[in-house]
């Protein structure tokens, strides 16, 4: 297989957690209640908004993929539990959550419309998946795909595919396949409508055993196994065994549990108190810490069996449903709270390591000793004792630990058994060795035959000592008989990769396959409007703060304005005043030139006069002169 | 005009027999569609009663008839509060006797009930009222023997009905009052008090001060149930653990408890005290777990299987707590009593001994809180003895606790198997071989303390080996990391021992040997830890994650150091070994340049590293120069 696949394992082994909220559905919106969450699914963020109490500020919580109301089945799918199962193909274990209130869509998101492609949920998407994956798979490549079915109702555990409904199911671990259920039916699946199937037998048993089917379902956790073996010839011609688990899981409604009818109104608040003396031990135990003691009972069966799904070796997904109108507002944020916390388990099995600090001292010695002796060019000999020859022998008393665990780690698988059962039979019983047997058999007897002379009793215990070879012989050729026929029934159910299988899984798969394409599609343009997003947002930050910018100078041009509008009208007060003073001025010139004109004028006058009487006197002395002359 | 002997007080009386039946008994056959039938009929019941009530004495000609505004009576209670403490009501109101006493505490009984009954059907308003009612009427009478339960009861119910609204400090008030008004009452009265069922039936009838105690108290032991939730609510931790004490203790004294229940609780709490270092109570809560659970009977046959089997897993959880006392004692002990270098500290260890031992002898004795009721208390307190005896004589603290080690782990584990309980087991194994690791620690003799790593490796080698990666991964990398620190503790045990035998003589080849498969076999566990971390395909991951980041580089370093230490005489293998040692330095060297925030969690072992990246290469070239001379 590439070895690109596998880097998944390094990607953070948490558990992936996902929100999805339901749209109101047709009863909410007549009854008119507000669609109180907003799903932001670019962002991954939830917001809650209460409304009874406006002051209260809305609550938002992030996850790793949010899904709004309007999302599609087909998306849920390939973001969510695609990876998931694409892990389990590969070896891995896998587990998918569902988890929320009764009634927010937790059935809807795991089984959907089963008639119509596009609202099949998760479980008959993963079907098809796995099945597709099957069908494309190289030729000698072959698969073994079982299913189970069980039921966890007040910590009984149910076989839902089991004959005998009315039998409660142990818990039970083994070393070498983990955590089981004993004797839990499991079927062999051929393609995705053989499992589509068995999982309606186990729909009805779920509600057979109950009378009340709604409030019954809502209080049990369902958990649907799907088991895929498969082997492929490695590149040193072995056969690999590899096997995925998928655990799909419905899980009890979440609402706190009151006890709830037709006629009670629904509890909103819960007691806090535990009331009875018999739950003083959920009192203690919440009191100690979990390390380093040991608290009696704190496992349900729920996390024993999922046990390695929870903070443990397997990659898990959680889908948490809520519904969005406003009197759900509590449970809402329980969900998510609870949503939120489980994003933070982690594995809890650390390793403890013994502090060694006087190791660390005493390798510090070495060194500086080491350094004294390189500096000064001693000779060093390898070992610091004397060893002989022998001693750097690897040593045999230590034994081949590894070994036994590859061997305890080979994966069931049928053409592993199938293998098994060949070599058992030529170990056991290989045809040469049983004509050998009986060529021995029936010398020996030829041999005791001549031995005429020998004990009757002797004779007779040697006999039915060898009847009883016989029987073993004819025992270990039924023995080989029935092992042939189990192989060959087993063979029967193993699938071979790339056969055609698919009919009608193929639609579906297809189906999957497009909607992914164009997921991947969306995503890439989401991506961009992500981008978009950004820069939008970034440009509207340049913007914000070039106006900012542009407004602090507008102010301050304001004041400026101002300033100079002031100045401005003092300097008009001033001129107004200039040009009064001017025209006052200007009235006493223009009088000032009024009197002068009058005094010119009076001059002027005068001066005629003057000038009058001198050219008089003057006529007059040229008179006289004129007289004097004449 | 009724009397208290008359017909209608009878039919009275019939009526609250009848709701009492109805509200506890019939209630729980009630139908998933009809929850609260049978309550709503009782509840019918109860307001005919009250309404009786008032008529009765009214007619009677009582000045305090239903007008209640008029009365002269105490200050009025603030409606929803409780003030924090309450304790008037000792010395004012109405004496119970009193006709308008007996009248008062009447009604406040119906209210009670009223109360409680609309509690249950989820109407937690219109019960408030009720309560609250009730204490209106009580606030009109003195404490005395008639009406005290009823004080503390109507208390309860009000501590329970505002918690569940997460108002715990109302509920608080209120519990605590209850409380003190419990204990004023002990104190000043202490007669067996009347249960409030007896207002309403004959004087035939009357309950026996047998069972009006045990009525009585059961209700305080409630009180303080509830207490300690709240407290725990609060976080104040500590408290809470004393008020489940507390419980547990009363539970005891009263014999109102099942054994096993109760012993489980009891181990349980030892928890709780063992990890704030409290040893003393936590033995004690052990001790008297261990003791309780013996009176749950013995194992029964196969023929009950379940119930064997429960008792057997019971039993074995107790068995684990004490695992876990003792280990924890012995890692704090351990903590006291390392020197800088991780040796053990005689001289503290006297000191400490003596100061534990006067502390025990002296204090621990007085303390109020002890287990016990008449018949429990000398086998538990014969049962601590031991314990205590075990941990307070040197030498024998060892003895005793391998001793009590061979007799707890099989106990542990009879449950608790391989097959079927993988986990759990496997849980139980690392516990004892925690034990060892901390015992090794006291033991001053080499060898023996190299025996006890040995039988470590021996617990875990096989189951680790044994279990499946796919579904173990990570209990199975905790195991092998222990079985390599542990090889390599007793490499250094044995190095210790050769050189202390034979200080000046080289090693002879047996220690050699025996030194090699010690030092290979750790080396051999952390290789195997290392490789789990890859992925299938074998491909050392380019990113540790962070839980295993600093045990990775750890292993890393470890793994260089100890195939540096080899020891061989053929120089090809040396420079084998050296050139291994050098790959491994250089790793932890490079993987904290590439994740140079990885360089924090090995800080010690990072900066060795280097220094024997620089160093090594030398060594090897003298090494190969010498293998070139000696060719």
């Amino acid at each position: 297989m590439p070895g690109h696949k596998h880097e998944k394992q390094e990607v953070s082994d948490n558990v992936k957690v996902v929100v999805r909220c339901r749209p109101l559905n047709q009863r909410e919106k007549m009854t008119g209640f507000k669609q109180a969450v907003t799903v932001d699914e670019i962002r991954g963020t939830i917001t809650v908004n209460k409304f009874e109490t406006a002051q209260e500020p809305p609550k938002t919580f992030t996850f790793d993929t949010v899904f709004g109301p309007e999302s599609k089945q087909l998306d849920v799918y390939n973001l969510t539990a695609r990876p998931i199962v694409d892990s389990v193909l590969e070896g891995y274990n896998g587990t998918i959550f569902a988890y929320g209130q009764t009634g927010t869509g937790k059935t809807f998101t795991m089984e959907g419309v089963r008639a119509v492609p596009e609202l099949r949920g998760i479980i008959p998407n993963s079907f098809a998946h796995i099945f597709g994956h099957i069908a494309k798979a190289e030729g000698d490549t072959r698969f073994l795909v079982r299913v189970s079915y069980l039921e966890i109702y007040n910590e009984e555990v149910r076989d839902l595919l089991g004959k005998d409904q009315m039998q409660r199911l142990e818990v039970k671990e083994r070393p070498d396949i983990g955590v089981y259920i004993k004797d839990l039916t499991s079927y062999a699946a051929n393609n995705a409508d053989d499992m589509d199937r068995i999982m309606t037998v186990g729909h009805k048993n779920r509600s057979v055993g109950a009378t009340n089917m709604n409030e019954h379902s809502s209080r049990s956790h369902a958990i649907f196994t799907v088991t895929i073996e498969y082997s492929e010839k490695g590149l040193d011609g072995n056969q690999h065994v590899r096997m995925g688990k998928l655990h799909l899981v419905d899980l009890a409604g979440s609402e706190r549990q009151g006890k709830t009818g037709a006629t009670g109104q629904r509890l909103k608040e819960a007691t806090k108190i535990n009331l009875s003396l018999s739950t003083l031990g959920n009192v203690i135990s919440a009191l100690v810490d979990g390390k380093s003691t040991h608290v009696p009972y704190r496992n349900s069966k729920l996390t024993r069996l999922l046990q390695d799904s929870l903070g443990g070796n397997s990659k898990t997904m959680m889908c948490a449903n809520i519904g969005p109108a406003d009197y759900n507002y509590d449970e809402t944020i329980s969900t998510l709270r609870y949503a939120n916390r489980a994003k933070n388990i982690k594995n809890k099995a650390r390793i403890n390591e013994d502090p060694k600090d006087a190791l660390l001292r005493q390798f510090q010695k070495e060194i500086e000793d080491l350094r004294k002796k390189l500096e000064e060019g001693e000779e060093i000999s390898g070992s610091e004792g004397s060893g002989s020859e022998e001693m750097d022998e690897g040593d045999d008393e230590a034994g081949e630990p590894g070994e036994g665990r590859r061997r305890r780690k080979g994966l069931r698988f049928v053409t592993k058994m199938a293998i098994r059962f060949d070599s058992q039979i030529k170990k056991k019983v290989s045809p040469d060795k049983m004509v050998e047997m009986q060529a021995k058999i029936e010398e020996e007897r030829k041999a005791l035959e001549a031995k005429l002379d020998m004990e009757e009793e002797e004779r007779n215990k040697a006999r039915a000592e060898l009847e009883k070879r016989e029987k073993d012989l004819i025992k270990a050729q039924q023995e080989h008989q029935l092992l042939l026929e189990k192989l060959s029934t087993l063979e029967k159910k193993v699938i071979v990769g790339g056969v055609d299988l698919l009919a009608k899984a193929e639609e579906q798969e297809k189906l999957l396959e497009e909607s992914n394409n164009e997921l991947e599609e969306r995503r890439r343009r989401a991506e961009q409007l992500r981008k978009e997003l950004e820069e939008k947002e970034q440009e509207r930050l340049d913007i914000e703060e070039k106006y900012t910018s542009l407004q602090e100078e507008a102010q301050g041009k304001t004041k400026k304005l101002k300033k100079v509008w002031t100045m401005l009208m003092a300097a008009k007060s001033e001129v107004s005043k200039i040009i009064l003073e001017t025209a006052g001025i200007i009235a006493v010139i223009k009088t000032g030139l009024e009197t002068f004109k009058a005094t010119i004028g009076k001059w002027s006058l005068k001066c005629l006069e003057a000038e009058l009487s001198r050219i008089y006197s003057i006529n007059n002395h040229e008179e006289k002169k004129g007289a004097c002359l004449c | 005009m009724a009397s208290f002997s008359s017909n209608e007080w009878k039919a009275v009386c019939a009526k609250f027999t009848n709701a009492q039946q109805l509200s506890d008994v019939e209630s729980r056959t009630d139908p998933e569609n009809d929850p609260f039938r049978s309550k709503y009929k009782a509840r019918e019941l109860l307001t005919e009663i009250y309404c009786s009530l008032k008529n009765f004495e009214a007619g009677d000609g009582e000045e305090h008839d239903d007008g209640e505004t008029s009365e002269p009576e105490p200050t009025e209670e603030p409606l929803d509060g409780e003030k924090p403490v309450d304790l008037d009501a000792f010395s004012r109101g109405w004496s119970s006797d009193s006709r308008a006493g007996l009248r008062a505490a009447r009604l406040a009984a119906v209210e009670y009930y009223l109360g409680v009954n609309h509690v249950d059907t989820e109407e937690l308003s219109a019960g408030q009222e009720h309560l609250m009612n009730c204490m209106k009427h009580l606030g009109k009478c003195r404490v005395s023997s008639e009406n005290v339960s009823l004080f503390i009861h109507v208390r309860n119910q009000l501590g329970i009905l505002w918690a569940g609204r997460d108002e715990t400090e109302k509920s608080q008030g209120f519990l605590e009052t209850a409380e003190s008004i419990y204990q004023r009452y002990m104190k000043e009265n202490g007669s067996p008090p009347t249960d409030m069922t007896e207002y309403f039936c004959s004087e035939e009838n009357q309950l026996t001060h047998q069972e009006r105690t045990k009525k009585f108290e059961l209700a305080y032991t409630h009180t303080l149930y509830y207490l300690a939730q709240v407290y725990q609510y609060f976080g104040e931790n500590e408290r809470a653990a004393n008020y489940c004490y507390s419980t547990l203790q009363r539970q005891l004294q009263l014999n109102q408890f099942n054994p096993m229940e109760w012993a489980l609780n009891a181990a349980t709490l030892s928890q709780y005290y063992i990890t704030k270092g409290q040893y003393m109570e936590g033995r004690h809560c052990l001790a008297a777990a261990t003791v309780i659970s013996g009176l749950a009977g013995e194992v029964p046959s196969e023929a009950e299987r379940d119930r064997r089997e429960q008792l057997k897993q019971k039993r074995s959880e107790i068995a684990r707590c004490w695992i876990k006392y003792c280990l924890n004692l012995l890692r704090d002990a351990k903590k006291l009593l390392e020197d800088n270098i991780g040796e053990l500290d005689t001289d503290r260890q006297d000191e400490l001994r003596r100061a534990r031992r006067r502390e025990e002898e002296e204090e621990g004795r007085k303390q109020a809180l002890l287990f016990g009721s008449e018949d429990t208390f000398d086998s538990i307190a014969s049962v601590e003895e031991k314990v205590i005896l075990g941990i307070l004589i040197r030498k024998a603290c060892f003895l005793y606790l391998s001793a009590s080690l061979s007799v707890i782990h099989p106990k542990a584990k009879e449950h608790f198997q391989m097959d079927g309980f993988v986990t759990d087991h496997i849980e139980i194994l690392q516990d004892h071989s925690a034990l060892f690791r901390a015992l090794a620690f006291f033991e001053e003799d080499v060898e023996r303390r190299c025996k006890m790593h040995k039988r470590r490796v021996d617990m875990l080698e096989p189951i680790c080996n044994d279990l499946n990666s796919q579904y173990y991964l990570l209990i199975r990398r905790q195991l092998m990391f222990e079985l390599a620190e542990t090889y390599n503790e007793m490499m250094d045990l044995k190095l210790t021992l050769a050189n202390r035998q034979e200080d000046s003589q080289s090693l002879d080849n047996h220690t050699i040997k025996k030194f090699n498969h010690l030092c290979s076999a750790s080396a051999k566990y952390f290789q195997m830890f290392l490789d789990s971390l890859c992925s299938p395909e074998g491909k050392i991951p380019e990113h540790l994650e962070e839980d295993v980041l600093r045990p990775a580089l750890v292993a890393r370093f470890r793994v260089a150091r100890l195939h540096s230490k080899l020891i061989s005489s053929s120089p090809p293998v040396q420079l084998d070994n050296l050139n291994k040692a050098l790959e491994n330095y250089k790793y932890v060297v490079q993987y904290c340049e590439a994740h140079p925030e990885a360089a924090a969690a090995a800080e010690t072992e990072l900066e060795l590293s280097k220094e024997m990246v620089g160093l090594l290469p030398l060594k090897i070239n003298r090494l190969k120069a010498r293998m070139a001379t000696n060719n």
